[in-house]
């Protein structure tokens, strides 16, 4: 892909404005509720810089958790696999699926999944596989890939879902309310979990010292997942294990809270075994690039993420452009970070997706300095011999300015300047992001002299 | 060498610098009334909660809250009322169909609603599949918060627990919330002397 994919695709995105205009409304939405949330505990900068404490020990010592995990989860008689790539994953779920004769597998949320491609595969190997989360449902049914991590079905309007249910579930002609096909979904669904002969679920979390896979979820689809079938088999990346429920406490704390605006998600279930009516429970561990990806000394804090989405949601060009208009299949600052750590050649068109306001890196829970990074790779950019000209000019300027951390400071201290510049100066043609792009307002204070006077979230 | 092995030695390839563990010393919010702050969460994430007044009959009470039902499943011995019970059906798929499914809560927690619920019964199905879920919690098992409440979670041989708030809900058509996703529908906490 070329350096400017980003911007071309979202030009398609921005095309219908009105809808454009709902969805930044509606993230902000999103952010401004994460930040009630936020402001709503005191303890929340001390659970952010725990949270980040936490992740970057586990993740130095993450040979030893992983194997206190894998010793626990067989002690509670679970059957775990450990997977090097998205083929064996692949693999290893078909002949377990094949082993117990499933026809049928229901399964819940997976980023995982989507990742490893799993759905195409194993359906070509004549799986039938149900996504049983809404959202999921609903772009299954489509045939189309997530634009949010959270929330899958974003891109999608009510007359959109209404008009593919009409088709697919056979709902009432024109009857496009939220409610009316929320329940036409659950009842469809419900008949998958009553019919299904396998059940899948990711993980947000294990837990090395107990051998706990668990699992935060609204809909109780996972739940629903497991509570039917006669098979339960839990996929996770190696990067999902922690040490202990001391632990687990401050990041279920903070995920719901920091993606969401929820105190918590309606469900966080804690599976150590299959049920007393069911097959053992399978647990597989996934690598695919993680174990390498640890080496990188610039690059490593990525894999700190706990996927709750709120970088996307405050995320400028995440809001005003849609998932769609990145390469990779996780959107938003995170997405443009690991996607460069999974090939930096196919994605590097992603990088000029920011505007380096660093919105993302104040509100990720775990501390993962999103925007740094992805100025870090800007700077790569030539050695990967796909710098597009224009960004490079800015990316040089950009360089200078970094490289030169007295000029950084004052250039924030002046922004509020910026919101009074007009139109024609913001939107010159050298700037790739003036076209279609609303300039990001500064806010009246920098998020710098904000975080000096210990009031940064 | 088996696929495990290699991962683990490629992490341990990997690792430059193996960072301590931090102190996880968090200077939780706590709560005067812990009891009203959990009551008032748990109507905000769109449950309910009802007193059952000494003196008062559980089997009643239920009753009168759900006038309509027809299929109540409990495997709780003081629920007279239920006509399905998890521990004795015969698959976990025949409690489809559930108007109420009654469980026990452990404790809840003042933060945000949770009310952790260990699997007890042989179908852990009824905390989901039921149109409607009750959940008795004894009034004074209330916790501040997560932290407290991860130090005071426990299995038994069943090895799954799930703290649950509020009912199923989504908000993936067009960012409308909805109650009553896949599970429960509604959520009514009966707080028990
Ligand atoms: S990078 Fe941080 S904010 Fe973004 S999804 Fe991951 S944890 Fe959330």
């Amino acid at each position: 892909m070329s350096n400017t994919a980003h911007s071309k695709a979202a030009k398609e995105f921005l095309k219908n404005q009105k809808y454009a205009k709902w969805h930044d409304q509606t993230f902000w939405s999103v952010r401004t509720k994460r930040d009630n949330m936020a402001y709503g505990l005191k303890e929340w900068e001390q659970l952010r810089e725990t949270a980040s404490a936490i992740k970057r020990h586990t993740l130095t010592h993450l040979d030893q958790y992983l194997d206190q995990f894998s010793t626990n989860a067989e002690k509670n008689g679970c059957i775990v696999h450990w997977a090097k790539d998205a083929a064996e994953f692949n693999e290893i779920v078909l002949s377990i699926l094949r082993e117990h004769n499933v026809k049928k597998m229901v399964k819940s949320k997976s980023m995982l999944t989507e990742e490893c491609e799993m759905n195409p595969y194993l359906e070509a190997h004549g799986i039938e596989v149900v996504e049983t989360d809404l959202g999921e449902r609903i772009i299954q049914l489509k045939g189309q890939k997530p634009s949010h991590i959270v929330m899958p079905a974003i891109h999608l309007n009510h007359d959109d879902v209404g008009e593919l249910f009409e088709e697919k579930l056979g709902t009432e002609k024109g009857n496009h309310d939220p409610t009316y096909l929320t329940y036409m979904a659950r009842l469809s669904l419900r008949n998958e979990f009553l019919t299904a002969d396998a059940g899948m679920t990711g993980g947000n979390f294990g837990i090395a010292e107990t051998g706990d896979i668990v699992v935060c979820t609204n809909e109780g689809n996972a739940d629903m997942s497991t509570s039917c079938p006669k098979l339960h088999i839990a996929a996770i990346g190696l990067e999902k294990v922690i040490p202990n429920y001391d632990c687990l406490a401050v990041f279920q704390r903070m995920l719901c809270r920091a993606g969401t605006g929820q105190p918590t998600t309606t469900y966080t279930s804690h599976f150590r075994k299959a049920r007393p009516t069911a097959a053992p429970m399978h647990i597989i561990l996934v690598d695919n690039g993680r174990s390498q990806w640890l080496s990188n000394p610039e690059h490593w804090e990525s894999l700190k993420c706990i996927r709750c989405g709120s970088c996307m949601n405050t995320c400028p060009v995440y809001r005003r452009s849609g998932g769609y208009s990145y390469s990779y299949f996780i959107p938003g600052p995170i997405g443009i970070n690991l996607g460069m750590l999974r090939n930096p050649k196919e994605h590097s068109g992603n990088v000029s997706a920011c505007t380096l306001c660093l919105s993302c890196q104040t509100v990720c829970p775990v501390k993962i300095d999103l925007g740094d990074q992805i100025y870090k790779w800007r700077q790569q950019l030539p050695s990967f011999g796909t710098a597009n000209p224009e960004k490079k000019l800015m990316s040089s300027a950009m360089s200078f300015v970094f490289n030169h951390w007295g000029i950084y400071n004052s250039a924030l201290w002046v922004s509020p300047l910026a919101n009074r510049i007009p139109r024609s100066i913001i939107y010159l043609p050298l700037n790739p992001w003036g076209e279609g792009h609303e300039m990001m307002q500064f806010p009246k204070q920098s998020f710098h002299s904000l975080w000096k006077k210990g009031l940064s979230h | 060498m088996s696929t495990k092995s290699q991962i683990l030695s490629s992490l341990k390839n990997s690792i430059k610098e193996r960072f301590p563990m931090p102190d996880i010393q968090i200077d939780a919010t706590t709560y005067a009334d812990p009891l009203a702050q959990f009551i008032s969460m748990t109507k905000s994430v769109g449950g309910k909660v009802v007193e059952l007044q000494a003196g008062d009959d559980i089997n009643q009470l239920i009753r009168s809250l759900y006038p309509d039902a027809k299929e109540i499943a409990s495997s709780l011995p003081e629920i007279t009322i239920a006509t399905r019970n998890p521990d004795t059906t015969p698959t976990a798929q025949s409690l489809n169909g559930t108007d109420v499914g009654i469980v026990r809560g452990e404790f809840g927690v003042a933060e945000n609603a949770c009310v952790w619920i260990p699997q007890t019964m042989k179908e852990r199905a009824v905390c989901f599949i039921s149109e409607n879920l009750v959940i008795l919690l004894p009034k004074a098992a209330i916790v501040n918060n997560m932290h407290e409440a991860y130090r005071r979670i426990s299995f038994n041989d069943l090895g799954y627990g799930t703290f649950i708030s509020g009912p199923s809900k989504t908000a993936d058509i067009a960012q409308v919330l909805v109650m009553g996703a896949q599970a429960a529908r509604t959520l009514t906490v009966i707080l028990i002397p």
